[in-house]
Order: structure tokens, then C-alpha cells, then sequence
């Protein structure tokens, strides 16, 4: 049931004769280097295992060295070797003390590794040397954890396939582990996915078991010895490569953490040549496109909300989420299946709470955030990441575990005066390894935050003044004009009616009060308290009818109230009246209480009045009604 | 970082952004409505620039906090 590779394949064998050439002049580099260079005798390697990963897209390599000094004085730099050609695709290389037995990973903390150039090496080989944190004696072992991952180095093979082809690709390694010291005992195993192996090298002691290849043990070769191996197998893992990633971090310090990632993702496997039919493709997948990958998934952090994928062409529904307390899970699928050499482009955005990420220390703010994609195993050829801080930020500085290319620039967001200061790391050649945190330190006073309402308020305070002064300013072109005197008037006609009101209002209350003291008066019996508020009353009653008086003469004077004054005149009248009978009915009442007179008699002599004051009342309050209403 | 960070957070807790907009809104457009009333029903001779100016500025600043926590209730953290 595997398909026949077309007849005009090239056998792998041929390739690896072209790629044998190259090194070939590799080979005798090595050969004159272990003889002249004696100066690296004094490590030697008692045993070196190492695990080829090929399971995925990426190629990791595990090598497990155990180092012994056996030179004189104490050693404090290790090195690790690889081939120019290997050392292209190197994308991330991390070395750990081993310090537990047996196999316990990640048990150290990595060591610091920098890229050297010793002399007397030839260029076709680049050197990292790994500092040890504290000198290895003489005659003393460690074991040293080695991690290094490779970006496109599964070399697809044919390079272009049809939609029912099976994807195979090359990988060529050493099966001798290529180091600058002599190794005394050695293994390599490869794992493959468990798919079928088309070819692979065979060397003494090689064998299989089930998807792994097993080279070795190999005892006692001198350094810099090289065996090159070829594996060519099938895979169908998703082979996505981010050519270009743009991620966009922006910080609210209201308590939010947007992030927006551009993603250009292209299937960097065996290209895909001929037709594609999408009835072959939908109805046996694995017949008809085991070559292709549907979806992805991406890790994103906890108590993500707010999650939207979409592209150019608007939103892109096929994507699902599950929420977890250690992680939220974003499953997206394309608007179609990715074949080999197909691209597609999208965006993904998702709100993170600012507690999470956000922290103080020592009066300095900083963000503590991971760099890399969440997307599993993608590969990502250059990736952009930017942050974005809220205005006012100063004094930033970026604090990374591995170099990036720093740069800094500004956006202008909602409210801003002068724009967000940005800080753009870059880096090529990214794998799910550099997912560690990195942190953005830098001040910021919390008053700042009291910029953006700020600049609300006087927006709208602006509004107000400019109603003000339309209101206030006299527009009229014509200052002399008849409608324009006219209007004058009328403006001052109800300016004094209003005042009216107002005094006839405050008449109105004293007339409460009195009312008020005449029920305190049957309550308690005090004649003096209510014989005091009666003077009260008759003095604010005078005063108010004074200054009834001048508005009542300009209101005579003015022609515009010629309509209004009788009505005007009127309710002074009535009220006038109003006073007196209410003052008339308060003196009875207080007379009667003096003598005793109780009961029948004093509502006999107050009923007249009581009537009158009802009466006038109604009418005073229609007045004042109609008034306003003019 | 270490155990000495202590978290940032929003000054105001988040899970109050929608109230606080609705209230904020709310007072602000009765304070507006209470400025246009006066605008509207007092005369030339009696209308007071103090009055008319506090009571703008009351009514901005409340419109303006409102607007801001609107703002951040639907999603547009500024």
C-alpha cells in the first residue's frame, strides 16, 4: 500500500556523493588537525550518549558527555564542536550540569556558552565553548547535559510531491560524535516517527529497534573523528515555518495585557506539485494529503479572554478554545489545508489580566513576559516582538536570556499627547525552546495615569466654555434696529416678572410660617413664641412689599408689559389681601387664647376668615401659574 | 524578579468598570441637564459666570471619568 517514488528519482546515494564532496575537504582538515593540535589532549570524554529527536520538524540532539580531566591543572571551559553546514541551521544550544544519577533531566541550571575561535581550527568549524561554573580538578569527572536544536535540517527528498505522494525526508549526522577530545565509549540513537524508513546508513554495529536506529557503542576514537550517516524516512508531522512573526505586547496599566500576533506561515516541507483536488483530499485524508496539516494549536498563557483570529479577509470561525487553570488551549484551522510550499497569513489576538504580568520591584515597574510564539513546534524564520508601553514610561531597559536585536520607536494609541514608547526585540531562527521569559523594566508615576481622564475632562469642560461664551456674546449686527431694541426689552420685562415671582414666592413662605406658628400655638399653648413670629412676619411682609415697589413702576413704564401687568397687578393685589386677612384671622386666634375663649367660639369668629384666606390662595397660586407660563 | 515583586494592579478593580460608568455618566448628564436648565431659564441680568462655570466644571469632570470607564468597560483599555 506505499506508493512507488516516480521513476526518475534520484537515490539518495547520489545526493549523499554530492554532499560528500563538501566533505570531503572536512575530512582531511580533520585528519591533519588530530595530529597537529595537542593542546586539547588534557579532556577527555569517558563516555558520550547521544539522542537524536527527529520525531518533529525540528531536530533536537541530547548528548549526555561525561567529561574527565586528565591533563594537568584544573579545566574551566569545555567545547563543542559542530560542522559549518550544521552549524547554519543551529538554532538554540543550551549546556547543563548533570548532577543526579541516572536519567534525570533538566536537573541543573544551564551554563553560560559563548561562540569562540580558537587558533589553529580551520573555518569549516565552529566552536562553542561552555564555562564551568567552578574549575574541574585533576583527575576529576562531571557529566554535562548538551541540547542542541536544529531549524531546517530535514531536507526534503524528492523536493516536490503530488497531493498522494508520502513526504520523505534526509537527515545527515556523524554517527562518531565530532569533538576536539578523544572519546573512549559512545552511542547514537536516532528516533524517527513511526512511519516508514526508506534507507538509512549502515556502519558496524548498527541496529534497529522498532522506530529508532541504534549507532554504536563505539569504543576508543581519536578526536575529531566524523562518520557521516544519512537517514531518509517518512514524516507527516506539520512542517509550519513562521517565515515572518510580528508580536505586539501593549500594556494598560488599567489592568490589561493585549497581545496581537501577524503570523506569514508557510508548509516548509516537500513542495506540492500537480493538482490539488479537494474531493480526493476530503474524502480519504490519509491517502490523498498525508503530507498536509490542518490546524494548529497554540498554548496560550491562563485567564486568557478576548481571543479573535482573523485575516484580511475578516474572521475566521474554525478555531476553538479550552480553558484550563494552567493554560488556555486555541485550536485554529485555515481557511484551507496547508500542502507543501503553501502559505497562509493570519492574525491571532488575545487579553491577559496585568497581575499576571505586571510587577514592582525597588520603585522599577517591569513586565515579565515569554518571548517566543505559543504556537507548538513552529519554527519561526524572523521574529519581531514588540512592547508597547504606556505613556509617560522612562528609563527602559531589556533584560533577555539569550541576544536579541534591540531597537526602539513610538505609537500613537487612544488618548495620547505625545505617543507610547515601543521596544522592538528581533531575532532569527526561533524554536519553541526560546518560549522563556524575558523582562522590560522601566519607571512610571502613578499620577501619569491620571493623564488620560484628564484630557476627557477638558474636552468636554471645552464644550461648556465655548456654550458659555456663545451664550454671553452679543451677535446681533445690528445694535439699533426695532425687532433688536424690541427684543431688549422683553429680555428686561422678564427679568423684573421673574423677580416678582420670586418675592411674591418668599411672601408666600412667610405665610407658611405664620401658618406654621398658629398650629404650634394649639399644640403648646405659647402665646409669646407666637406673638414673636407674628413680628417677624410683618417685618419681612414689609420689606418685601418696598422692593414690590420699583419693579411694579418699571413694569408700569416698559411698553412690552403692557399685556402682562394687569395680570401682574393683580396678584400684588390679591396677595396684598391675602396678608391682611391672614393677619387678621392670626391676631384673632392669639386674642382668644389670651382671654380663654376656646373651642366653639374661636372657630366661629376665625371660619369667615379661614374662607377667604382658602380662596385666595387658590387664586394667588393660578396667577403665578399663568405668569409662567408666559 | 524573586519573592519581593509585589503585582500591579488596576486602581480601580476591574470588576467595577461597568458600574462605575453608568454612575459616573449618569451624574454627570444630570449635572449637564441642570446646566442648560439654568442656560435656558434665567435672564441676561441674572445669569452668574461663576455659577455657570462651576457647574460645567462639575458636570465635565463626571462626564469625563464616565467616558473613561466606559471606555475601558467595553474593552478598549487606553
Amino acid at each position: 500500500m506505499f506508493k512507488q517514488l516516480p521513476a526518475e528519482k534520484l537515490r539518495p546515494d547520489r545526493l549523499v556523493m554530492g554532499l560528500r564532496f563538501d566533505l570531503l575537504s572536512l575530512f582531511t582538515t580533520l585528519a591533519l588537525l588530530s595530529r597537529t593540535t595537542t593542546v586539547l589532549s588534557d579532556v577527555i570524554l569517558s563516555r558520550v550518549d547521544r539522542r537524536i529527536d527527529l520525531t518533529s520538524q525540528i531536530a533536537r540532539v541530547t548528548s549526555t558527555l561525561k567529561v574527565e580531566n586528565a591533563g594537568p591543572g584544573p579545566v574551566s571551559e569545555i567545547l563543542i564542536t559542530f560542522p559549518e553546514v550544521q552549524a547554519k541551521n543551529l538554532a538554540y544550544l543550551m549546556a547543563a550540569l548533570n548532577e543526579g544519577k541516572g536519567k534525570v533531566k533538566n536537573s541543573g541550571i544551564s551554563l553560560p556558552i559563548k561562540a569562540v575561535n580558537p587558533e589553529g581550527m580551520p573555518p569549516s568549524l565552529i566552536f562553542h565553548s561552555v564555562s564551568l561554573p567552578t574549575a574541574l580538578g585533576e583527575g576529576d569527572s562531571l557529566t554535562l547535559d548538551v541540547l542542541a536544536v536544529f531549524t531546517h535540517a530535514l531536507r526534503a527528498f524528492p523536493e516536490e510531491i503530488t497531493q498522494a505522494d508520502i513526504q520523505l525526508v534526509l537527515f545527515q549526522d556523524t554517527a562518531h560524535y565530532l569533538s576536539p577530545y578523544a572519546v573512549n565509549i559512545q552511542s547514537l540513537t536516532v528516533k524517527l516517527p513511526k512511519s516508514r524508513i526508506e534507507s538509512y546508513t549502515k556502519l558496524e554495529n548498527t541496529n534497529i529497534h522498532g522506530s529508532d536506529i541504534k549507532y554504536g557503542p563505539y569504543e576508543n576514537l581519536p578526536s575529531f573523528s566524523y562518520a557521516p550517516v544519512v537517514v531518509h524516512f517518512e514524516t507527516n508531522q506539520p512542517f509550519a515555518v513562521a517565515q515572518e512573526l510580528v508580536r505586539e505586547i501593549e500594556i494598560s496599566h488599567w489592568g490589561n495585557v493585549q497581545v496581537t500576533e501577524h503570523y506569514n506561515i508557510v508548509h516548509g516541507g516537500a513542495k506540492s506539485k500537480g493538482e490539488f483536488s479537494r474531493l480526493d483530499f476530503q474524502a480519504r485524508p490519509h491517502l490523498r494529503g498525508s503530507s498536509a496539516f490542518r490546524n494548529l494549536v497554540a498554548k496560550l498563557p491562563p485567564r486568557a479572554h478576548s481571543i479573535y483570529y482573523r485575516d484580511e479577509i475578516g474572521n475566521i470561525s474554525t478555531s476553538n478554545v479550552w480553558d484550563d487553570p494552567k493554560k488556555t488551549e486555541l485550536l485554529i484551522e485555515p481557511r484551507y489545508p496547508l500542502f507543501g510550499g503553501w502559505r497562509t497569513t493570519f492574525t491571532i489576538g488575545y487579553s491577559l489580566p496585568l497581575q499576571d504580568f505586571l510587577f514592582e520591584s525597588e520603585g522599577k515597574r517591569f513586565l515579565d513576559f515569554s518571548f517566543g510564539s505559543p504556537i507548538t513546534d513552529l519554527v519561526i524564520d524572523y521574529l519581531i516582538v514588540k512592547v508597547v508601553l504606556p505613556e509617560g514610561s522612562n528609563d527602559i531597559l531589556i533584560s533577555t536570556p539569550f541576544p536579541v536585536k534591540q531597537g526602539q520607536e513610538t505609537k500613537i494609541s487612544h488618548l495620547d499627547f505625545v505617543g507610547r514608547p515601543v521596544v522592538s526585540l528581533e531575532k532569527t531562527n526561533v524554536v519553541p525552546e526560546h518560549n522563556q521569559n524575558f523582562q522590560v523594566y522601566y519607571k512610571f508615576n502613578s499620577l501619569s495615569m491620571l493623564r488620560e481622564p484628564f484630557i476627557l475632562i477638558s474636552g468636554f469642560f471645552f464644550l461648556f466654555v465655548a456654550f458659555i461664551v456663545y451664550i454671553h456674546v452679543d451677535l446681533s449686527i445690528s445694535k439699533s434696529s426695532a425687532s433688536y431694541l424690541a427684543k431688549m426689552q422683553w429680555d428686561e420685562v422678564r427679568a423684573t416678572i421673574q423677580e416678582v415671582q420670586s418675592i411674591i414666592n418668599q411672601c408666600l413662605s412667610t405665610h407658611e410660617k405664620l401658618e406654621a406658628s398658629l398650629r404650634d400655638l394649639s399644640r403648646t399653648g405659647d402665646v409669646q413664641a407666637c406673638k414673636t413670629a407674628r413680628k417677624t412676619a410683618d417685618s419681612l411682609l414689609k420689606e418685601y412689599s418696598k422692593e414690590l415697589k420699583p419693579l411694579l413702576s418699571f413694569l408700569q413704564s416698559s411698553p412690552q408689559a403692557t399685556q402682562i401687568l394687569p395680570k401682574v397687578e393683580e396678584l400684588v393685589a390679591k396677595e396684598r389681601e391675602l396678608q391682611e386677612r391672614l393677619i387678621t384671622k392670626h391676631s384673632t386666634i392669639v386674642d382668644c387664647y389670651e382671654k380663654k375663649i376656646g373651642g366653639r367660639e374661636l372657630e366661629n369668629r376665625v371660619a369667615s376668615q379661614q374662607q377667604k384666606v382658602i380662596v385666595l390662595k387658590q387664586e394667588v397660586e393660578d396667577l403665578l401659574d399663568y405668569i409662567e407660563e408666559i | 524578579m524573586g519573592s519581593q515583586a509585589a503585582a500591579i494592579t488596576s486602581p480601580v478593580p476591574v470588576a467595577w468598570y461597568p458600574t462605575l460608568a453608568i454612575l459616573m455618566l449618569a451624574v454627570g448628564l444630570i449635572v449637564t441637564a441642570s446646566f442648560f436648565i439654568y442656560e435656558a431659564t434665567s435672564s441676561r441680568r441674572n445669569r452668574s459666570l461663576a455659577k455657570e462655570l462651576t457647574t460645567g466644571a462639575l458636570a465635565s469632570f463626571f462626564l469625563g471619568f464616565g467616558t473613561l470607564f466606559l471606555l475601558l468597560a467595553s474593552g478598549v483599555y487606553v
